[in-house]
């Protein structure tokens, strides 16, 4: 979405946990593939729900994956 | 083009409901000029196709959709689904709810001046009431899958 103010680094936390697939990302959270590819180009903004079961994948803080940057 | 199952079963109810009770009005806008009581014979059994070839059309081709993807289907609407749909809901009830107000006023208006149907030459469409309110369902229907796939196109 033009100005959502977040930014997020699944693709490369993805990477590092052994190249997972969006599709087993998304398995993993409970929403669709389009819906991390979405989150993933920065159209749309999860829950918070969503954001801490992928914090909780990536066994890492919510900040290392997600960061609010206002213009 | 990469869609979500969600997005897809909106594509097969936008069309479905667009063909079906677009050949339905386009049959009621017809009726003009058919005699009064064989025109309402034919508008009530319109209607009746319309519904039962809708509900058919609908069933057939979810359940084919389900059949090649089980597990999206089983899965249901994730939080992104569920935004698309209630915006779409929220166009669609805007219209829904204009379309009995003018039915209302309708009613109502020719109740207190009855002489102001003589003007009107589309009375001579059987049931007139009743296909006003069903064109306003069916266009809040079809806005509100319009809307909803707008949103799943543009992403956000």
């Amino acid at each position: 979405m033009a100005g959502i103010p977040i930014v997020n680094r699944i693709r490369e936390k993805r990477f590092f946990a052994d190249e997972m697939t969006q599709q087993a990302l998304a398995d993993k959270v409970g929403v669709t593939r389009q819906t991390i590819m979405a989150i993933e180009k920065g159209k749309y903004s999860p829950s918070l729900e969503v954001a801490f079961k992928m914090a909780e994948v990536f066994e890492c803080h919510l900040e290392d994956i997600f960061q609010y940057q206002p213009e | 083009m990469d869609m979500s199952f969600k997005e897809k079963s909106h594509w097969i109810s936008l069309v479905s409901t667009v063909c079906i009770f677009g050949y339905y009005f386009y049959n009621i806008v017809m009726l003009e000029g058919v005699p009064a009581e064989e025109a309402k014979d034919v508008a009530k059994t319109l209607l009746l196709q319309a519904i039962v070839l809708s509900i058919l059309v609908e069933a057939v081709l979810h359940g084919m959709l389900a059949a090649t993807n089980h597990k999206a289907a089983e899965m249901g609407a994730d939080e992104r689904d569920k935004l698309f749909e209630y915006r779409g809901n929220q166009v669609g009830y805007t219209i829904l709810v204009l379309g009995v107000v003018i039915t209302l006023g309708r009613i109502i208006t020719l109740e207190y001046n009855p002489e102001l149907s003589n003007f009107y030459p589309s009375r001579q469409i059987p049931l007139l009431t009743a296909h006003i309110l069903m064109f306003s369902f069916i266009l809040s229907e079809v806005a509100r899958f319009s809307v909803t796939l707008f949103n799943y196109r543009r992403g956000y």
